[in-house]
């Protein structure tokens, strides 16, 4: 395997490639480097620790079926393996949300706020889009922070927010352009 | 907005996941033949990346990868043969035969629907190929065989249903040499077999890597292929 310490590779996509040839040493590597930031990130929008380490089994399994259709020229491993945790913790939410929920995930439910808080705290000082955030007004930021961090929907956010459905949509369209004129 | 912002807005509503169900498999779809707005979904993961990047890590239950392992299956169908010498990174993802798309490939039946094709080209290709490429879909399914001749023209009779979205053409492309990289042989409006005029090129060599994507009606606009790969495969003398 590749040394992780060049900067200039991408070695999540080299894992990926590797996990095409079915080399499973690949695959584990990158559950062994970066399985518990994945586990955090299922964990912030399924809200159940041990749902979250479903997810990521799951999203796993997936990886290892996918590898091959990873494109590198559409985008950085890492942001390939990211988009199919998130979008299996987003799917277990859609299905989960016809349950109907106990105390203990009302509860956790809740604490959605302080991990979006806490994730836009602990974005470094150097870090572009937390420079890009910090410009957008309050509301509009907790919107994008919420739909991606908390895995929110339009209406959960406006429900949450306290504001129209048509107003978050407002702000979330005009944070993205925003987002991405001050980060080209 | 501009059509381009309308792009980037939906987008990253997509990266967000803030579409319904229902509205994020066609845009699933979307992503597969739509490499702008695939590009665009891609350029938002990495711009939003910083924050899933911040989660701070916990560490996974001491049986979650032994978990996922027994859940893996080896499927040796789908591992493209290694090459000998480690070729550079680039060179390894187009020589890689599982890196592909399948966009809207019906089951193709494959051993009988290929010795029929098989059998069909020969009978009104009355001269020898040099080679002969049987393309694979990503699922390794026979999706079209190529057949080239000494003089680089081409027969290519597909072999599985593709439904082409209008506007839309496959382009067949070969790689002659990795360094240069892939070239176009020819442009196919349809899903039907064609003849494809002779291109000045080395005549071809065994093992060299044919494919086909999904490129605008008239063709790549870079000259290289931006579509989604559709079939790909190596190619042999016949014996």
């Amino acid at each position: 395997m590749t040394s992780p310490t060049a900067p200039d590779r991408d070695f999540v996509a080299e894992l990926l490639a590797a996990c095409a040839e079915r080399d499973r040493m690949a695959l584990r590597r990158l559950f062994e480097t970066e399985g518990p930031t994945l586990i955090a990130l299922a964990r912030r929008i399924v809200r159940r620790a041990d749902v979250a380490e479903e997810v990521v089994q799951d999203a796993f399994v997936q990886i290892w079926r996918r590898a091959s259709s990873f494109d590198p020229a559409r985008g950085s491993g890492r942001g390939w393996v990211y988009a199919v945790v998130r979008n299996r913790a987003l799917s277990h939410l859609r299905d989960e949300r016809h349950v109907p929920v106990d105390d203990i995930e009302l509860q956790s439910y809740a604490d959605a706020q302080t991990d979006v808080d806490d994730a836009f705290a602990r974005l470094s000082a150097e870090s572009a889009l937390r420079r890009c955030l910090a410009r957008l007004d309050a509301k509009p930021r907790a919107s994008v922070l919420l739909a991606h961090v908390a895995g929110l929907s339009h209406g959960e956010i406006a429900e949450r927010l306290g504001a129209p459905l048509g107003t978050v949509k407002t702000w979330i369209r005009r944070s993205l352009i925003a987002l991405k004129e001050c980060m080209t | 907005m501009s059509a381009r912002e309308d792009l980037d807005v939906e987008a990253g509503e997509y990266a967000l996941g803030l579409f319904a169900p229902e509205e994020a498999d066609a845009l699933e779809r979307r992503l597969l033949d739509d490499p702008a707005f695939a590009a665009a979904v891609g350029r938002w993961r990495e711009r939003l990346h910083d924050l899933d990047r911040a989660a701070e890590p916990v560490e996974p239950s001491p049986d979650l990868w032994r978990r996922i392992e027994t859940q893996l299956d080896d499927a040796p169908s789908r591992a493209p043969a290694r090459h000998a010498a480690a070729p550079g990174f680039a060179a390894r993802i187009w020589n890689s035969l599982t890196l592909w798309r399948g966009v809207g490939l019906a089951g193709a039946t494959a051993s009988v629907a290929l010795a029929v094709a098989l059998g069909a080209a020969r009978m009104d290709a009355p001269r020898t190929p040099v080679v002969i490429a049987v393309l694979l879909s990503a699922d390794s399914t026979p999706g079209a065989v190529v057949e080239v001749f000494a003089d680089n023209s081409a027969h290519v009779a597909p072999i599985a249903d593709v439904q082409i979205p209008s506007g839309r053409a496959l382009q067949v492309w070969t790689l002659p040499d990795p360094q240069t990289g892939p070239v176009s042989i020819g442009l196919m409006q349809d899903n039907r077999q064609a003849r494809l005029q002779p291109v000045r090129l080395p005549a071809p060599k065994p093992r060299q890597l044919y494919e086909i994507t999904l490129e605008p009606a008239t063709g790549s606009p870079t000259g290289r292929p931006t579509g989604p790969i559709l079939f790909k495969g190596y190619a042999e003398p016949p014996r």
